[in-house]
């Protein structure tokens, strides 16, 4: 029994630090008033040894006449505070959820904005794709072939072969009908120099010579190929080469002679006059044409015949004979190594 | 559809109203519960009211305009801002601090005392539980109470131990009941630093 009770004293040296809550609304004027249990009291009064605050207000409402004023003014900001914030706290409750339901209808639009968006680049960018490659699968066809391959793959005969089968023993200048063969393979030997070299570019003149040469060394290969295959023989670079073979010597000594500048001259015509035979091969006939007028006015005479030639092509080509006509004479009258070919070309027309 | 909601508040604010000082300010802070907020400071408003009187005695209306809804207004904003272990002493500091000075906001932070005694009330708190921690506790608290001079004793035991009144004990000691009280709180916090050092 002794034990227990000195257990229990023991206990309440805990209840020293034990938290008691502040004053309620009620217990203030109560306690001033004297009407609390003694225990109620015992634990006001435990709670005051902590709390200022309590005890301030204890103080303050002691005097005089403080204890109505109180009254009221607790009940006025009790009032005030619920006033002002309970209604915020319903008005946010209200907002989060609207808020919520919008942010969840704003991300499903932005979800399907993005994806239209993103669907559209897409088809946009295939769509390009598609139409970047389809030209390219195209385009490899001309370029690709280089000129000495092309000049020795075997062509399908055109319409006009049998007109070129009666010349093809001669093996000679090329026959107006071969034209259209002739065309084509010029633009295959064409390009790659045109490509690289557009009016504009005829400063650089480093590399073209190389070119020329090789076309012009290449020419006796070719015509020794014309003999078998005569429709063949009828390019451009073929009929040059094929016309400039017994000259050819006296061309070597003729070019070690002028001085480099005329060389160079000589050699940005050829460029020009090849320039202007990929406009006729890509269809573009009245580019061609100022172009070949421009040439056909040019200092060398070779080349100025060669463009003139290639101007009638050009004139019968797009159906005005007439021009042809009168151009082909021209190039008889010239009397240079086109004649004969011009002279068969009238004779078709 | 109101009537629910109505019912469903009425019974979110008696549930928010049992929740204590600490659950409610981390209520208010980590959730932003604006009636967890006003919950805790209709709780303080009456003292708030109170301690606020002898300084707005002459002209009440106007404190009801202006000093009220600054006060909790800077108390709503240390409620985000402050950390706050004791709430009734935070709402003191804070009041004290707008009677002195209005335009002078003074952070709230708790002194040495109080802290000591925070901590000795949360080791008793724990200890509740525990019967053999009680025990050590226990030996602790009358070591500590045995170091303390001889009035500051008496007055613990007679108040703590056998529920003396401050008016019994002023009577006795023949001071006053303000007296008493200052003497008790000094030698609560003596014991406290002891427990806690």
């Amino acid at each position: 029994m002794s034990n227990n009770t000195v257990h229990n004293e023991n206990e309440k040296l805990l209840k020293i630090f034990a938290g008691i809550r502040c004053l309620n609304r009620d217990q203030l004027p109560r306690y001033l008033q004297g009407r609390l249990t003694d225990i109620e009291k015992h634990l006001v009064e435990q709670h005051l040894v902590d709390c200022d605050l309590c005890f301030e207000a204890l103080q303050a409402l002691q005097q005089e006449g403080q204890l109505e004023q109180y009254q009221g003014l607790s009940a006025n900001i009790q009032q005030y505070i619920r006033e002002s914030i309970k209604p915020v706290s319903q008005l946010q409750k209200m907002e989060r959820y609207v808020r919520k339901t919008k942010q969840r209808e704003s991300m499903l639009i932005y979800f399907w904005l993005v994806a239209f968006i993103v669907g559209g680049g897409a088809i946009l960018y295939l769509m390009q794709q598609y139409n970047y490659h389809k030209p390219v699968v195209a385009r490899p066809v001309i370029p690709v072939l280089p000129a000495a391959s092309v000049a020795a793959a075997p062509l399908p005969p055109p319409a006009d072969s049998t007109s070129t089968a009666k010349p093809a023993p001669l093996a000679a200048a090329a026959t107006p009908p071969v034209i259209p063969v002739v065309k084509k393979d010029t633009v295959k030997a064409a390009p790659p120099p045109a490509k690289k070299l557009t009016p504009a570019d005829s400063a650089k003149k480093a590399p073209p010579p190389k070119t020329v040469k090789d076309t012009v060394k290449r020419a006796p290969d070719s015509n020794a190929m014309a003999k078998p295959a005569p429709a063949r023989n009828d390019t451009p670079a073929a009929t040059v080469a094929h016309n400039n073979t017994p000259k050819k010597e006296e061309k070597k000594e003729e070019s070690s002679k002028p001085a480099a500048s005329s060389s160079t001259a000589m050699d940005t015509d050829e460029f020009l006059y090849k320039a202007a035979m990929v406009y006729q091969q890509q269809g573009d006939l009245n580019e061609a044409i100022n172009r070949y007028k421009r040439l056909s006015s040019s200092g060398n005479p070779r080349i100025g015949e060669m463009a003139r030639y290639q101007m009638g092509v050009c004139y019968r080509n797009k159906g005005q004979n007439g021009k042809a006509r009168r151009i082909f004479k021209e190039v008889v009258r010239m009397d240079g190594n086109m004649k004969q070919a011009a002279q068969q070309a009238l004779d078709n027309l | 559809m109101d009537s629910y909601v109505n019912i469903d508040n009425n019974t979110m604010y008696q549930q928010l109203s049992n929740l204590s000082d600490k659950e409610l300010i981390s209520r208010a802070r980590k959730l932003k519960d604006r009636e967890a907020e006003g919950i805790l400071l209709e709780r303080y408003s009456h003292l708030l009211v109170a301690v606020c009187l002898p300084s707005i005695k002459n002209n009440p209306g106007a404190a009801m305009n202006t000093v009220f809804p600054s006060i909790l207004q800077r108390l709503s904003n240390g409620l985000k801002t402050q950390t706050i272990q004791k709430a009734n002493e935070w709402v003191h500091q804070t009041v004290n601090a707008y009677i002195t000075n209005p335009d002078k906001q003074v952070p709230y932070y708790p002194s040495r005392e109080s802290r000591d005694r925070l901590h000795t009330e949360n080791r008793v708190e724990k200890a509740a539980t525990n019967t053999i921690e009680k025990q050590a506790l226990i030996a602790q608290v009358e070591r500590a109470l045995a170091s303390l001079k001889a009035e500051d004793r008496y007055l613990i035991e007679q108040f703590y131990l056998e529920n003396k009144t401050f008016a019994d004990l002023a009577a006795h000691k023949g001071y006053t009941t303000e007296k008493v009280r200052t003497l008790l709180k000094k030698a609560k916090s003596k014991l406290a630093m002891q427990l806690t050092n």
